[in-house]
Formats: C-alpha cells, sequence, structure tokens
C-alpha cells in the first residue's frame, strides 16, 4: 500500500496539473484554442470588418489601426492588405484603403453573422452582456451563410442587436449612422440610448455595471470637462467624459413619454399595495421577459402584492387573479405606478 | 405604373425597416392583450371581484410566516419519511419472504424436475429471479407508501409553498425552488426524481435539477447506510446509544448529499451551464381538496409501477452477470475473484476493497442489490464456510451481528464503512436513472455529465478520506 502522506503529496500534483491545462479561461486548452484564431482567414475577416467599420464611421483607417485592432504587427497588417487587393477586396488611396462592392459584401456578411449571434445571446441564452461580443467574434467565423439565415429565422429575423446596431439584411442593406454623442445634449434635454458601444471591452463592462441598456431614457443634468451627471430612468448617474463617448443617444421630444422622476419599481410595493405596469425594463430579455408578458405583466395591468416567502424573497403577487411568485431581481425590472 | 408604385412600396419598407427598433414583438403583444381586453370588456360580465379566499390567506400567511413556515415543511417532511420507513418494514419482509425464501426454493425445484442442466438453473433462478425478487422487495413498499402521500401534499397545494419558501436558498445555489421538490422525491426514488424534474420550466435550472439529484439518497441506499452505520457507527458507543448514534450517521450522509445538491448546482450555474438561457415565475395555485382515489392511481401507476418495471427490466440482466461472473472459472478462480484480487489494491487505496468495488460495477441495475453482491462476493473471496447459498446466489442475514462477522472476516474496519458510506452516496447514478436521465435531456453529453460527476467526486473523496485517516490513527 501507498503511504498516505506519498498518496496524498501525489494527488495534489495531479490536480494542479490538470488544473493547469483545463482551467476555464487560463488554461493551456483555452489558451491553445483561442491561439488558432491567428488563422488566415480569420484574419481577413477581421480586416474587412475593421475596414467597412471606419467607412461606415466616416474615418480613415491606416495600416496601423488594423494592426492595432487585430494584435498584430505593423508589417503583418501591410502584407494582409496587399492579400486583400489582390483578392480584389479593397483598392488603395492617397489617404488610405477603400472596399471594392465585394469587400463590402462580404464584411456585411461577416457583420450580419457577428450581430444575429449577440442577438442570440441576449434573447435565448443566459450569456452575460460582456461576453456577448467575444463569444460572437468566434462565431462570426465559424457559422456558415445557411445556418446564419437558419438562426435568423428562428429567432425572428431581427434587425437590431442588444448594442442598438443594425443587422445588414441578407442582401447587404444597412441604414447610414444616426443619432449622437451623449455629450451633445444640453442640461434638461431628453432623449434614448440607442446605441451602446462594445469596444473596448472594459468600458463596455462598465457601463453595463451601471444598469445602462439599449433604449433606457436619459435626461442631462449637466457636464464638464471632468463629468458629466444625467439622469438614467429617473435615477442619476456620474460618468467620466471618456465613458460617454460609447453613449449614443436619440432625442425624444413627445412631452407625455419624459420620465421625470426615478421609477417605481415592482419590488417596492408592500404586502397588500396595488400598482399598475408601466412598463418592463429593456435591461429583462428574452425568455424572462416572454414569459413575464404571457402570464399579463403588460402595460396597464394592476398588480397586487399578496405575501412574502418565509425567507423573504422571492414574492407573491395577484396578477390578472393568479398567484404568482417573481424573484426581487426581476421585480425590480418591472416599472410602475401606484 | 404597377411596377414603381411596387417599387416605391419595397423602398419605403426598407427605410421603415430601421425605425420600427428593435421591439417589435413587445409592441405585437400589448396590441393583442389591448384587443382582448376590449373585446372581453364588451362580452363578459365580470361579478364584483372576490378577494382571495378566507382561508387561503389565513393558511398562507401560516405556511410562509418566518417562523412557522420551516419547522411546519421539517416536521411534515419527516411525518412522511417516518410513515415511508416504519410502514414498509412489513410488507418488506413478506414480500421478501415470499419471493425469496418460498418461491425461490419452490422454482429450483420445478427447474431440477423437469431435468435442467445446474448451470441453467443457476443462471435464471439464482441470478435473474433473485436479483428481480430483491428490487421488488426493497423497492416496491416504500415508493407504494412515498409516492402517494408526495403526491397528496402536492395536490392540495402545500408542496408549490414549500418552493416559494425554500427559492431564496436554491437561487443562491442558482437553481429553481422547484429544485427542493424534485430533490425531495429523489429521496424516494432518483428516477422519480429526475422525471419530476419536468415541473421546472426553465432549461437551465432544470437541468441543473436532473444532474444533481442523485445527490439525493435514495431508498435502494437507506438499508445500505443503515445497516453499515449500526455495525461501524453504533458498536462505537454502549448499546443503549446505538440507535441514536446510527440515525445520526444516516442523517449525517443524507444531510451531506444535500450539501453537495447545492455546491454542484452552484458550480454548474456558474461554468457549463453559464449560457443555458433561464426564466423564473412560480405560480401558487389556489389549496384543493385532494383527490384520493385519483391520486393513488396516477402514483401508483405513472410513478411507481414505471419505475418498478424499468427497475426490473434492468435487473434481470445484472442478475445473471453476477451469476456468471462468480461461476465462470480462469484456471482456480472465477471472473469475480480474478477481478476482486485485481482491483483490490485500488480499492485499498481508497478505502474500501476489490469486492466493493465489483459490487458497484455489477449492481449498476439497482443500489438494492448492492449488499447482497457485497455479501456473496465476500463469501467468495474469503472462502468462508457455512454462510450464504453458494456462488452467484446474493443473500442476506437477518441479524446485523450476523453480517458483521461476514465483513469483519473480509478485512473490513471501520474507514471501510465509513468510506463505503460516502461512496453510497456518491457514485454513479443507477441505470434505471440513467436511462431516465437520457429520457428526459435526450442528450448524451448531460448524461455523461450527470454520470461521471458523481463517480469522480465519490473516489476522490473517499480517497482522501482514506489518507486523511489513516494519517491521523497512524
Amino acid at each position: 500500500m501507498i503511504e498516505p502522506l506519498k498518496a496524498l503529496i501525489i494527488f495534489g500534483i495531479v490536480t494542479t496539473l490538470l488544473a493547469i491545462i483545463f482551467l476555464p479561461k487560463y488554461g493551456l486548452y483555452s489558451r491553445w484554442k483561442r491561439n488558432r484564431r491567428g488563422m488566415k482567414r480569420v484574419l481577413v475577416e477581421d480586416a474587412l470588418k475593421h475596414i467597412f467599420d471606419c467607412e461606415y464611421k466616416n474615418i480613415f483607417c491606416t495600416t496601423e489601426s488594423i494592426a492595432g485592432s487585430l494584435l498584430i504587427s505593423t508589417d503583418e497588417a501591410a502584407e494582409l492588405l496587399t492579400r486583400l487587393s489582390t483578392m480584389g477586396l479593397l483598392v488603395t488611396l492617397d489617404n488610405g484603403v477603400k472596399l471594392t462592392a465585394e469587400g463590402r459584401s462580404y464584411a456585411l456578411r461577416i457583420i450580419r453573422v457577428h450581430r444575429l449571434w449577440e442577438r442570440y445571446l441576449a434573447d435565448e441564452t443566459s450569456v452575460p452582456p460582456t461576453e456577448w461580443h467575444s463569444s460572437a467574434e468566434l462565431a462570426e467565423h465559424k457559422l456558415t451563410t445557411a445556418e446564419a439565415e437558419a438562426l435568423a429565422a428562428q429567432i425572428g429575423n431581427p434587425n437590431f442587436d442588444p448594442h442598438g446596431d443594425p443587422i445588414p439584411t441578407p442582401s447587404g442593406e444597412i441604414p447610414p449612422k444616426k443619432g449622437h454623442s451623449l455629450l451633445s445634449l444640453n442640461s434638461g434635454e431628453f432623449a434614448d440610448i440607442t446605441h451602446i458601444e462594445d469596444e473596448p471591452e472594459a468600458v463596455y463592462a462598465q457601463l453595463i455595471a451601471q444598469g445602462l441598456y439599449v433604449g433606457m431614457q436619459v435626461m442631462m443634468i449637466e457636464r464638464s470637462n471632468e463629468r458629466v451627471r444625467f439622469a438614467a430612468d429617473g435615477e442619476e448617474i456620474v460618468l467620466a467624459p471618456l465613458l460617454t463617448n460609447n453613449l449614443t443617444v436619440a432625442p425624444i421630444t413627445e412631452e407625455e413619454h419624459r420620465i421625470t422622476s426615478p421609477l417605481e419599481s415592482l419590488a417596492s410595493l408592500k404586502i397588500g399595495e396595488e400598482a399598475k405596469v408601466l412598463s418592463i425594463s429593456k435591461a429583462m430579455r428574452g425568455q424572462q421577459r416572454r414569459r413575464l408578458m404571457d402570464l399579463g405583466v403588460i402595460p396597464g395591468t394592476t398588480i397586487r402584492a399578496e405575501m412574502k416567502s418565509a425567507s423573504g424573497d422571492p414574492t407573491a403577487y395577484n396578477i390578472k387573479g393568479a398567484l404568482v411568485a417573481l424573484r426581487q431581481q426581476h421585480a425590480n425590472m418591472i416599472f410602475v405606478q401606484k | 405604373m404597377k411596377t414603381t408604385n411596387k417599387e416605391s412600396i419595397l423602398s419605403a419598407a426598407n427605410t421603415l425597416r430601421w425605425e420600427i427598433g428593435e421591439h417589435i414583438h413587445d409592441s405585437l403583444v400589448e396590441s393583442i392583450y389591448a384587443d382582448a381586453n376590449q373585446i372581453a370588456s364588451r362580452a363578459v360580465t365580470v361579478p364584483t371581484e372576490k378577494p382571495r379566499f378566507n382561508f387561503d390567506k389565513r393558511l398562507d400567511k401560516l405556511i410562509t410566516s418566518r417562523w412557522f413556515g420551516f419547522p411546519l415543511m421539517f416536521l411534515l417532511l419527516a411525518i412522511v419519511f417516518w410513515l415511508t420507513v416504519e410502514g414498509a418494514n412489513v410488507p418488506s419482509a413478506m414480500i421478501a419472504t415470499f419471493l425469496v425464501d418460498t418461491i425461490h426454493p419452490w422454482l429450483k425445484g420445478l427447474f431440477t424436475m423437469v431435468g435442467s442442466p445446474w448451470w441453467l438453473t443457476g443462471l435464471l433462478v439464482d441470478g435473474v429471479w433473485l436479483a428481480m425478487a430483491w428490487v421488488i422487495s426493497v423497492m416496491l413498499p416504500p415508493m407504494a407508501i412515498f409516492f402517494p402521500l408526495f403526491t397528496l401534499l402536492e395536490d392540495f397545494g402545500y408542496l408549490p409553498r414549500v418552493a416559494f419558501n425554500m427559492d431564496s436558498l436554491f437561487r443562491k445555489a442558482g437553481a429553481h425552488g422547484k429544485q427542493s421538490l424534485s430533490m425531495t422525491m429523489g429521496f424516494g426514488c432518483n428516477a422519480a426524481g429526475v422525471v419530476a424534474t419536468r415541473i421546472i420550466d426553465s432549461p437551465r435550472e432544470r437541468l441543473i435539477a436532473i444532474i444533481t439529484n442523485n445527490f439525493s439518497l435514495c431508498n435502494g441506499r437507506w438499508p445500505t447506510q443503515i445497516l453499515i452505520a449500526s455495525i461501524f457507527f453504533g458498536a462505537l458507543v454502549p448499546a443503549h446509544l446505538a440507535g441514536f448514534v446510527t440515525a445520526g450517521a444516516v442523517v449525517g450522509v443524507a444531510m451531506l448529499g444535500i450539501f453537495f445538491t447545492l455546491v454542484v448546482s452552484w458550480g454548474l450555474s456558474k461554468t457549463v451551464l453559464k449560457g443555458e438561457a433561464s426564466a423564473f415565475s412560480l405560480e401558487l395555485p389556489p389549496y384543493r381538496p385532494p383527490q384520493l382515489w385519483q391520486t393513488l392511481y396516477t402514483s401508483l401507476i405513472d410513478r411507481t409501477a414505471i419505475v418498478l418495471w424499468r427497475a426490473i427490466i434492468f435487473a434481470a440482466p445484472a442478475g445473471a452477470v453476477i451469476w456468471l461472473v462468480s461461476n465462470i472459472h480462469i484456471g482456480e478462480l472465477s471472473v469475480a475473484e480474478h477481478f476482486i484480487n485485481w482491483s483490490n489494491p485500488f480499492g485499498i487505496l481508497l478505502g474500501i476493497n476489490g469486492v466493493i468495488l465489483l459490487a458497484y460495477i455489477i449492481a449498476i441495475p439497482a443500489n438494492e442489490i448492492v449488499i447482497p453482491t457485497v455479501l456473496m462476493l465476500t463469501v467468495i473471496s474469503t472462502k468462508l464456510t457455512g454462510v450464504g447459498d453458494g456462488a452467484g446466489v446474493m443473500f442476506e442475514l437477518d441479524e446485523a451481528t450476523a453480517v458483521a462477522d461476514v465483513l469483519r472476516a473480509g478485512g473490513w474496519t471501520f474507514l471501510t464503512g465509513l468510506n463505503l458510506m460516502l461512496f453510497s452516496l456518491l457514485h454513479n447514478p443507477c441505470s434505471t436513472t440513467i436511462y431516465t436521465i437520457y429520457k428526459e435531456t435526450k442528450s448524451v453529453k448531460w448524461t455523461t455529465v450527470a454520470t461521471v460527476i458523481p463517480t469522480v467526486m465519490g473516489l476522490v473523496i473517499c480517497f482522501l478520506v482514506a489518507q486523511v485517516w489513516r494519517l491521523i490513527t497512524f
């Protein structure tokens, strides 16, 4: 029989080795998987996407910016551009590069798959928002056109991705860029968030952590060079101006839709109190949103809080005559008027 | 003229496509509800709205109260378990006497009379028939008591309130409150527990409940736990405390199972199941007087009979395998003894032994036959005489002390007993449950996960306990 101490040491070594190899994110196996992204086709497609993005935003693309966005050296980027132009996907002009019609349609196909996948993740899975983009970066190179179309049909042919970007149609149509930066609003002006840029990842994660989402209503309170103060769905938020650059908004004009004070949520009801549903936060998506709407949680429905569970959460609500328990995290996202 | 008209409509549609925004589906649902409301308000007259019945309200207040909610739940569950254990003893013994002590010799006589060769008699009567007899006698009575009681509580409307009260705990583990029900059902039978997860209407939480159901100690494992605990834990203390310590050890193992259920649920929801879709809502139906006869029928036919039938189907070939491995000889020794000798060092490393390893491999169809198999294998591998009925014939002994003598002769120590109890809690689900998991998930991947996770946990934990135990006692 092996001595117990020796056995324990061997066990410890084996466990550590397995962890080093298979640990999610940091393990050798997942690193190897990530490194395979350096393949040629992936680079070509990522470069096309980057150039298209520049053209869409009316800025100039350079060899350096391509190298920076693809995490390759400038020499490799230059070589890549030559490859693209011999493939007939782009032409070189004096002040930069321009996609040919063929290159543009290739880029749009990749973008369509990317955004469809993000929409799918947002609506049909529980993958957290900060991981949508990186997952789509992988999926866009893997899915075939037929698979992408099947996915689009399955999720109801959406027009926008969850960040508010339009999804190109199968024939490659995409509307011109619209909306303004949040910084363009004057104090007291109201607007809807139409787009939250998902790159760089760290900035996006910070915006998501603030509870911002596409479709949220904002009102500018004050802005200075150091900070921007604004109300989002009535709650005050303070951000650095750099962060607000990632937010695109569209002003709203109709007076009656303006949210002037913080919204009350269903979770704020005391037992026995009644309230009318105003809206379900757009941050609640997919199955959970559909489930609530199926149960009759729609604007105008009157809901009464009936009782709390013995452990305090969830709470049971009377919705259209049925007793339905909802968790606090979900009740927080249903806005009501008492 | 016509074509330009069509083109202009198409181009208008194309521009408008980007104007309608991303929440067109919401607006559709809202307008459907609004229309339905309008139609209903014109066509339906509602008598002045009744508040929820007073009785319902009062009962809900008591059941979900901060102070009485949980004690009441534990009390009711304790009563259900007590009724099951106590009520099943007598019929179990009666069925065992009938199938094993009466029918078995009679069948053997019948086979000999018609001149069947000894190996056919052994294979069919000692192997197949005994395995089936054991599964039926251990499995049927507790299930026939537990399931109807459970269904009555469900019908009355109490169980949804349990899920309501327990949700907070399960939410923290990334699971659904209704998992408390499928978990409790698992204490009766894991296969039935897996089927019971159908009440969980959120895909991710349902998978979690299915994969972790095996951590509920099922009624096929309770007798093993009680027997081994009374031999190895009960013997540690004076006789008048033995019963108390035995019960404590068994309840401890069951609690450990609940602990693992929560921990593994949490781990699954944070890793492999992170991306699965999830939605929570829990309907609390009004209280209803339970329908006694219908309950009896559905719980006996839908739950008990189906599960029992599956178990018998799986047990029959296992009985044949058990008989064959003990009776086919290669050289001097039987296949079973070869395997036991070969796997013994590994078993010892895990704090158990080769007999237990082999018993868990060949008794995979039903946990009920593990102890009879262990006893039979111990007898043939140690060449004990005067106990048991021969190679490949599973048996049980009436007295725990007699079992203890056989096991000690097989080289069992306190560590072996402790680790057997742990391994009985943490090992692959029985084949009936594995098959049920596959039927419910339709996925080889999740079935494999549900099988491999508890097995690996069992091996690792037994190994660690054995090493630490040896370090302490040396």
